[in-house]
């Protein structure tokens, strides 16, 4: 008996109410992931159908004409550098990740997958690559390894409103002109069901063939154009930039989804644990005071038999 | 061969599906002008006004339906169309107190603009004012 009953009681105690810390927390998180999760899943619809349009657009070779056509007279989001594929000298990533932790693997996850990437495509040159880091998590851990960060965001809401997002975007795209890197991607956890997210990547910038490759377009036939009303500049300047802010708004609000959702499991399996602790506990505490109350009544009769 | 001559048109938002139906016709109002689709129509890409959608139901065809679509782009290919825009509202589920609540504030705002003389903020009111507009429009035609 290494422990005397106070200690015990006290330890029960204060898993006890680390447990109900924990079980509140974990109802936080689950209301927050069924607020999110219809919506996030609603966007995903927009988001598809957006991505579906510009690869039909892209397959019908309607970029690439608009590419080479003659210079545009009003083009506020310089839609031509977006088009246009550079030698590439510099990639950008951005990773979201969450701003606080209590999130189980969650950031590990992408943090660890980002890693690799890095290593993988640029074995260790610091100078090819920039981070954009949506969340602290993640834009603390680049600093701390002095990789180059080029934006940083922090303070996403619960439930993301399109308004944080245009700011981004249009960091993004100014970056993006200004040649602070030839190549974006996105970088998330996508939330698959509450308990698993598996860590994916979008490419954004530049917009190019692959995303055609990508969505598996049915028919190949689709090369034989399309008429565009009113002018292929002013619908590119519309769909353009909201297939942008779709991509990364989608990223965002699936990154979070996935976060509720593993916040929420790792705070079960906290108070789960605590549950545990607090049995086995429990059972300890029990024996250590049936033991003291033997040894009491011995010494009593051991006194009263001294007496005789 | 039936299958042919229906369109099988989508209308999402941000905030997911609003409208999915077999269609025999779609007229929408295109940036140039108004814009039908039959099915069978060569593939097309237009821009939208803040207008009004009539759809031509396949299943009943007595049936219009009628949808205040908020900007956005019309795609059509090989009869199958989507219409992406920021927000859209089925006719059935327009809130007409809210809509002509919307109406007297952007036009409340466009006075304020006026008179501070502000054209961005002017701009906005009037795509807020053409929103609801279209929305009571749509309502009242039904």
């Amino acid at each position: 008996m290494a422990e005397s009953l106070m200690d015990i009681k006290r330890r029960i105690a204060s898993t006890k109410k680390t447990g109900q810390i924990t079980h509140a927390m974990q109802m936080v998180s689950g209301s927050k992931l069924t607020r999110i999760e219809k919506k996030s899943q609603a966007y995903q619809v927009y988001k598809d159908k957006i991505k579906e349009t510009v690869a039909h657009l892209v397959a019908s070779k309607m970029l690439s004409e608009y590419d080479s056509a003659s210079a545009t007279s009003n083009d506020p989001m310089s839609l031509k550098e977006l088009l246009k594929e550079r030698p590439v000298q510099k990639t950008a990533y951005i990773v979201i990740t969450s701003d606080r932790g209590l999130v189980g693997s969650y950031n590990s996850t992408i943090l660890k997958a980002m890693m690799d990437l890095i290593e993988r495509n640029h074995h260790g040159d610091t100078q090819a690559f920039s981070i954009i880091a949506v969340g602290g998590t993640g834009a603390d851990f680049f600093k701390k390894r002095g990789f180059n960060i080029a934006y940083e965001y922090r303070g996403v809401e619960d439930v993301p409103s399109f308004a944080t997002v245009q700011g981004l975007v249009k960091t993004c795209v100014e970056l993006f002109d200004a040649g602070a890197f030839d190549k974006l991607y996105v970088c998330y956890n996508h939330h698959v069901n509450s308990l698993t997210s598996t860590f994916k990547i979008d490419k954004l910038f530049p917009i190019s063939k692959d995303i055609a490759n990508e969505a598996d377009l049915k028919n190949t036939d689709s090369q034989r154009g399309y008429i565009v009303d009113p002018s292929v500049e002013v619908v590119l300047q519309k769909l353009i930039p909201q297939y942008i802010e779709s991509i990364i708004f989608g990223s965002i609000m699936d990154a979070k989804t996935a976060e509720h959702a593993a916040s929420m499991t790792a705070m079960r399996t906290a108070t789960d644990n605590a549950d545990d602790l607090i049995s086995s506990l429990t059972l300890q505490f029990n024996r250590a005071r049936q033991a003291q109350i033997t040894t009491e009544i011995t010494e009593i009769i051991g006194g009263a038999a001294a007496l005789e | 061969m039936d299958a042919n001559h229906v369109i099988s048109l989508n209308i999402v938002t941000p905030d997911g599906q609003v409208y999915s139906q077999d269609v025999k016709r779609i007229i929408a109002r295109a940036t140039d002008g108004d814009l039908g689709i039959l099915p069978n129509h060569f593939p097309i890409i237009a821009t939208l006004k803040i207008a009004e959608v009539r759809t031509l139901r396949a299943d009943d065809v007595n049936r219009e339906d009628a949808i205040a679509v908020n900007g956005g782009y019309i795609e059509f290919k090989d009869n199958v169309a989507n219409i992406v825009a920021n927000s859209a509202e089925l006719a059935a589920n327009i809130d007409l107190r809210r809509a002509r609540y919307a109406k007297q504030r952007a036009e409340a705002h466009i006075k304020q603009a006026v008179a501070k003389n502000d054209p961005d903020y002017r701009r906005r009111a009037e795509v807020a004012l053409a929103r609801a507009v279209n929305r009571i429009h749509v309502y009242n035609d039904r």
